[in-house]
């Protein structure tokens, strides 16, 4: 048998063995390829254009190419590892380290090279699908046409060129490095030995857990206002980001395992087949992987929390621009005003109108306030607020009451006002103390009037005369009249808005379309969302072929213990059950922990993204689960096979 | 007596229809209840084939074997599985000892499938650790005991269920001949002790001595057996070397 025979069957038997790791590559570099050509295709410089999408992109495929280098090089050294008996065994038969490099080197080139043009093939066929998802999510309209771009290509090839290289290397001084005798051991001198729990474990356990409760008790109380400097604010996101990542270190390390020994200690010795199984192969396992799975854990949890952030915003887009524009559109001078209702008159769109007074009145809000601004360098008692008479709201307030109206959630998180109180509110002589009521959910001004989503305060409109004979004008704004118009029919809105935006209004007089507010928010918010998502998607595969790959070698190896138990009398059907079991926790425990983090992540903050939490998040948690748990039932399968062989 | 195993013309071949390879040639074997049986055979002899046989791990190409008066050759997989958790105990060469286990959890695993009550399970364990002279090791791992102390768990979990036989593969085989020996004591005691039936395959003949009666086999076949009746181990022993140079008798000849 020459050379190139050897490389061929082994070439055969590895493919076989290894179809996921081909599947992965082929994977990886379809999606990159299919990333790379987005980015070179004409129609993406309209989503350039109008938002900074070049730089995005950019940053994206830096981010993938980092993901998928660490993946193959890491599945590649579990490769090696696992034939290194084989490469033990041809030295040992006289071939020189120099020749089994090459051996592999060959083997590695087809096998490699091979799955990346079928990669690109399928990158190139799928770009355009992936194209039609980008301008959907983006709600850009524009035909599509397949484009194969030479620069794309040549791109691809040289990054996962370089990528061989990159591996060839680590071959390379893993082969050098090697000793006949070592070779044979590797495999068993990479598991850790089973040994027995000290209390030193016992103790990093109940750390990890307690840092990972510590940082989610941090993470729910960042915004409540107990930290308000920016410099607070940042130091209790490190102490998070700390906490919880060392307590997922020390919960893999030393938790899982101390768990299982508690629940294993109890049964005294007596255990059913599906806790053989799971119970204590996990307690020995897990341990040994810890840093692998917190790597997972923590770069799962990030793009899961990054995806839901960016979904909450995209989701809220419509919700968020009603609360910034309370009607269709809204305009602050008399003049734009009637030339857009003359443009709409004349296509015979029906509307109505409403126009709102808004005076800026400095307020002593100090009595009703829940949180101690001071040190947010914020004086609440000389708070600028918007001012509305009740008349303009068709509302009815007492004399000595006031009403506050439409308050930011962000706002309202951190500075929360009490139910009810007294507030002073100063003109600029006099000055009127009030009782205030209370807070509604109603928006009644465009957010240009409300200094960044302050309440507006309705008052009663004797009130309201006085307070605008006596204005402060230091703090009023330009205009103090906000029209609104708002258009009968819904399906004449994207005309009106088309008009609205032909229209040429004088500079520096602020004018809003909602709709048109609401698509440049998808816009922005569906481009983040296709790149985080694209990421998170190739991190996702990456990492569940890599915990695959794990337990296919865990796999082999407990090969002996099936016979072992088959010879005792266990049927194939208990065992299986015990494997399910066991997958369950193998791929559950990082799955549920890594939810867990970004559902704290996405908690302490998400308010600053949008009006709608759980619908967003549960969507983006239920699509991640379900890809996650194609993973798991892969390696039930495998361990099936492996079962029916053992006996 | 009753009779534990009752086997008769067991044949059993390998490869496919062109290439055959007969192993087993039609071999007859019975073994009591409460009998200490050896199986000896040079190598390729096929003695581990024919305990892999009986012990219904391997299928039988033809031929009957009954134990317990059940005939074992017409099951469904999953019917063999559960006899053999209840009926049969197994020791190998290899120890065959879970290593994430402790020695205890290790004995307990076939008492797991049927429904044995914890208390119960403990008590049995209790006495058959003790037996075996185990029961301080309890809480360890396989990988901090030595191998002889691993064979006799081994040994203890192939009787804490009380099968009706127990199968042995060359369970001395890795064993120095101190250990080998304690092992062999031990597996006797619980022979005459409880009535416990053991079928074993050696190449040892010192570990041969301790059976009650010893079956040699050659090139697929029985060639003979001796018994022990009431004869010394030493003799017996003797008895043993005699028929193995017989029956190595080949390589005098030239």
């Amino acid at each position: 048998m020459n050379i190139n025979l050897l490389i061929l069957r082994n070439l055969k038997k590895n493919m076989k063995n290894y179809y996921l790791y081909v599947f992965a590559l082929i994977f990886s570099v379809a999606l990159y390829f299919a990333f790379v050509t987005l980015q070179y295709d004409p129609s993406m410089d309209e989503v350039k254009g109008s938002i900074k999408g070049a730089a995005g992109v950019r940053t994206a495929s830096v981010l993938l190419i980092a993901i998928v280098s660490i993946f193959l090089l890491y599945a590649n050294k579990l490769f090696v590892k696992r034939r290194s008996k084989e490469i033990g065994l041809y030295q040992l038969i006289g071939m020189t380290k120099a020749r089994i490099f090459r051996l592999l080197s060959v083997e590695n080139f087809i096998l490699y090279f091979g799955s990346m043009l079928f990669g690109i093939f399928i990158g190139f066929a799928s770009s355009k699908l992936i194209l039609m998802i980008l301008l959907k999510v983006m709600g850009i309209e524009t035909s599509t046409t397949l484009q194969f771009s030479e620069e794309a290509l040549i791109q691809t090839i040289l990054v996962f060129f370089a990528i061989y290289l990159l591996i060839l290397l680590t071959n390379f001084v893993f082969i050098k490095r090697q000793t006949i005798l070592s070779l044979f051991r590797v495999l068993s001198s990479t598991e850790e030995k089973v040994k027995k729990i000290s209390l030193f474990e016992i103790l990093l356990g109940a750390m990890g857990i307690g840092l990972i409760l510590l940082g989610y008790y941090i993470s729910s109380k960042l915004f409540d206002g107990d930290f308000s400097t920016i410099n607070e604010l940042f130091m209790a996101m490190i102490v998070i980001l700390g906490s919880v990542i060392i307590g997922t270190y020390l919960f893999y390390k030393g938790s899982v395992t101390f768990i299982a020994n508690i629940i294993r200690k109890q049964k005294g010795g007596y255990l059913s087949i599906n806790e053989v199984l799971s119970l204590s192969s996990i307690m020995f396992r897990m341990r040994s992987n810890a840093l692998l799975l917190t790597v997972i854990t923590t770069v799962s949890a990030l793009a899961i929390g990054l995806l839901a952030l960016s979904y909450i915003s995209y989701y809220s887009a419509e919700k968020a621009a009603e609360d910034n524009v309370p009607t269709h559109f809204s305009l602050t001078n008399t003049e734009a005003a009637e030339k857009f209702k003359a443009a709409l008159a004349r296509q015979h769109i029906d509307y109505q109108e409403k126009r709102i007074e808004v005076i800026q009145v400095n307020t002593d809000v100090t009595d009703i306030m829940e949180t101690n601004l001071a040190e947010l360098n914020f004086d609440p008692s000389q708070m600028s607020l918007p001012v509305v008479s009740e008349e303009s709201v068709n509302g009815d307030i007492k004399k000595d009451e006031v009403l506050f109206s439409g308050y930011n959630d962000a706002m309202a998180l951190m500075m929360s006002l009490k139910d009810h109180g007294e507030i002073e509110l100063f003109g600029k002589n006099k000055s009127f103390k009030q009782h205030y009521i209370g807070l509604q959910d109603e928006y009644v001004i465009p957010f240009n009037f409300s200094n960044g989503g302050l309440p507006t305060v309705i008052v009663d409109d004797e009130i309201y005369q006085a307070l605008k004979n006596d204005l402060n004008q230091d703090i009023q704004h330009d205009s103090s009249l906000y029209i609104g118009i708002d258009i009968n029919e819904e399906e004449k809105l994207e005309a009106a808005n088309t008009i609205f935006q032909s229209l040429s209004f004088r500079e520096n007089t602020i004018n809003y379309s909602r709709i048109e507010m609401s698509n440049s928010q998808k816009q922005v918010m569906g481009l983040t969302m296709f790149i985080v998502g694209f990421l998170g998607l190739t991190f996702l595969i990456t990492s569940g072929c890599i915990l695959y790959f794990k337990q296919m070698d865990e796999g082999e190896e407990e090969k002996s213990s099936y016979t072992i138990l088959r010879k005792l009398g266990f049927t194939r059907k208990d065992l299986m059950r015990g494997i399910q079991a066991k997958q369950f926790f193998n791929f559950g425990i990082p799955l549920v922990v890594g939810l867990s983090h970004s559902y704290f992540a996405v908690q302490s903050g998400w308010f600053l993204f949008g009006t709608e939490m759980w619908t967003p998040m549960i969507i983006v948690m239920i699509i991640y689960t379900a890809m996650y748990s194609v993973f798991g039932i892969l390696s039930v399968l495998y361990y099936k096979k492996i079962i029916k062989e053992a006996l | 007596m009753m009779k534990i195993l009752e086997a008769a013309k067991i044949h059993k071949n390998y490869g496919n229809k062109w290439n055959k390879q007969e192993v087993l040639k039609g071999i007859d074997v019975s073994v009591d209840e409460g009998e200490f049986v050896s199986i000896m055979g040079a190598s390729g002899s096929g003695k581990t084939t024919l305990l892999n046989v009986l012990s219904s791990i391997d299928n039988v190409s033809s031929g009957t074997i009954l134990i317990n008066g059940k005939e074992m050759t017409a099951m469904k997989e999953k019917e063999l599985a559960t006899f053999r958790k209840t009926n049969l105990g197994f020791i190998f060469q290899e120890y065959n000892l879970l290593d994430t286990l402790t020695v205890k959890e290790n004995i307990l695993l076939p008492l797991s499938v049927s429904k044995v009550s914890k208390k119960e399970a403990n008590q049995k364990f209790k006495e058959v650790a003790t037996e075996l002279g185990i029961y301080d090791l309890k809480d360890k791992y396989p990988n901090e005991i030595s191998g002889g102390q691993k064979q006799r768990t081994s040994a203890a979990r192939s009787f804490i269920h009380q099968p009706s036989i127990i199968f042995a593969d060359e369970p001395t085989g890795a064993l120095d001949s101190k250990s080998a020996s304690d092992l062999l004591k031990k597996m006797s005691d619980l022979n005459e002790k409880h009535k416990a039936t053991i079928l074993m395959v050696t190449h040892d003949p010192v570990a041969a001595s301790y059976c009650g009666r010893v079956i040699f086999i050659k090139d697929g076949q029985i060639y003979t057996q001796l018994n022990k009746g009431e004869q010394s181990r030493q003799a017996f022993f003797n008895d043993i070397m005699k028929t193995q140079a017989v029956l190595g008798g080949v390589q005098h000849e030239y």
